[in-house]
């Protein structure tokens, strides 16, 4: 599957209600090293189970007064609207967000 | 001809191997160009038991004139303040390391664990470790924060695990030909021409960090270390990517963080499991900001340079 018709499956996943931990928001590196442990273990190459667990969103979560979009996230690449988190590495719009944001 | 005398602490030799790798000067150029006369050194030293001894005491007694007195690794302490964990000739080294300095017109730290501790040093410390006249960042160490050389300087710090050859025979250089008057020290009592860059200075990977471009797992050769892989070159005072290694290239440019093994901290966060080779954060936000810059102006410049970035910038790119 190319990276568009990825990004709309996903888009449709989230649209359509997919419950996926938003929170609580990965806020020290012990919880991000957490999330990222439970990618890795649990998730593996399962769609719906990566976007659970990283608490994937089609909308801006604000936490902590900061609102954390894919777009000024540091595993976004602009161009290619693409998330580059490895254990993510999924096709993303700019304004979706998830709790492994970092800048 | 000024006369040196090297020791070892608590060390792996690591500033020893370094330093006989030095180019410019060799560590052969300072006897043959510079008139430094290495009284002993521990791999380079001819004599062994109680010649070496002898050599020490002379130092101290004043029957051999000491120049410079260089320390490479820890002071160490235990047990239960003796030092009689690192005995040397006889006796714990930190007796030897505060005769030999008193007697010493120059004393010259090399190496972290020499300057403030190092890894040694690391909680919980089981060696009671620290450097010459630091531990970590508070000044005191073994020989005291009032402590100053018979030249009228303090401990002249040569950080880095290891410091570079090259840092250390050009500062030795300069003190045995009598310029040790053009030395400024920092508040660390680094030399100032080596540390008030960054290692960030000259690194091959300044457009991405400009753009914020992320290096996002090791081999990558685009991004920026520093967002996500722990690079500390932004806020480490070291002249790594102006002076090379080996001449020709730094950590990263090989595409290795840089550990800032140039600070008083390092190793940092106590080598805590998830610490190396990762940026810290808090709720996203980088906890170690690169020098001078704030929480608020960080994130707007990062929206602002990630939304401007080139699409070559997020492509693999030769950067060496």
């Amino acid at each position: 599957m190319d990276d568009d018709a990825l990004r709309r499956e996903i888009a449709e996943k989230l649209k359509s209600g997919l419950k996926t931990e938003v929170w609580p928001r990965a806020e020290t590196s012990e919880q991000v090293n957490e999330v990222v442990a439970r990618l890795q273990s649990e998730a593996g190459d399962n769609l719906e189970k990566k976007l659970v667990i990283a608490g994937f969103t089609d909308h801006v979560i604000e936490a902590d007064g900061i609102e954390q979009p894919c777009e000024t996230c540091m595993y976004y690449k602009v161009h290619a609207r693409f998330c580059e988190l490895p254990e993510l590495m999924l096709p993303v719009e700019p304004d979706w967000s998830c709790r492994l944001w970092r800048i | 001809m000024a006369n040196l005398l090297w020791l070892q602490g608590g060390a792996c030799s690591g500033n020893t191997m370094s330093f006989l790798n030095a180019e410019e000067p060799s560590a052969c150029d300072l006897v043959t160009d510079f008139g430094i006369n290495v009284l002993w050194q521990p791999s380079l030293g001819l004599e062994l038991g109680d010649e070496v001894k002898a050599i020490v005491e002379k130092c101290i007694s004043g029957e051999i004139k000491l120049d410079i007195f260089v320390f490479e690794g820890t002071v160490i302490n235990a047990p239960n303040g003796t030092g009689e964990w690192n005995r040397f000739c006889g006796r714990p080294m930190k007796d030897w390391v505060k005769e030999l300095s008193a007697a010493a017109d120059f004393v010259v730290a090399i190496g972290d664990c020499a300057t403030w501790g190092g890894i040694p040093a690391t909680a919980p410390n089981p060696s009671d470790s620290e450097g010459l006249q630091f531990l970590k960042r508070e000044k005191g160490g073994a020989l005291g924060a009032g402590f100053t050389a018979k030249s009228g300087l303090p401990v002249i710090n040569i950080p880095g695990c290891p410091a570079h050859p090259d840092w250390v025979t050009q500062i030795l250089v300069a003190v045995a030909t009598g310029r040790a008057g053009d030395l400024t020290l920092d508040e660390f009592q680094r030399p100032r021409t080596f540390f008030s860059s960054f290692t960030q200075t000259g690194c091959t990977r300044n457009m991405h960090f400009a753009y914020k471009v992320s290096t996002t797992a090791f081999g990558q050769r685009k991004g920026c270390l520093f967002y996500d892989l722990g690079c500390r070159g932004p806020m480490t005072h070291s002249p790594c990517n102006r002076i090379l290694w080996n001449r020709h290239s730094s950590k990263t440019r090989a595409g290795m963080p840089c550990l800032g093994c140039t600070e008083p901290e390092f190793p940092f966060y106590d080598l805590a499991p998830g610490t190396v080779f990762k940026t810290q954060t808090m709720m996203g936000v980088p906890k170690d900001m690169p020098e001078g810059v704030d929480k608020k102006g960080y994130i707007k410049l990062t929206a602002a340079a990630k939304g401007a970035a080139p699409a070559w910038a997020e492509e693999d790119i030769f950067v060496v």
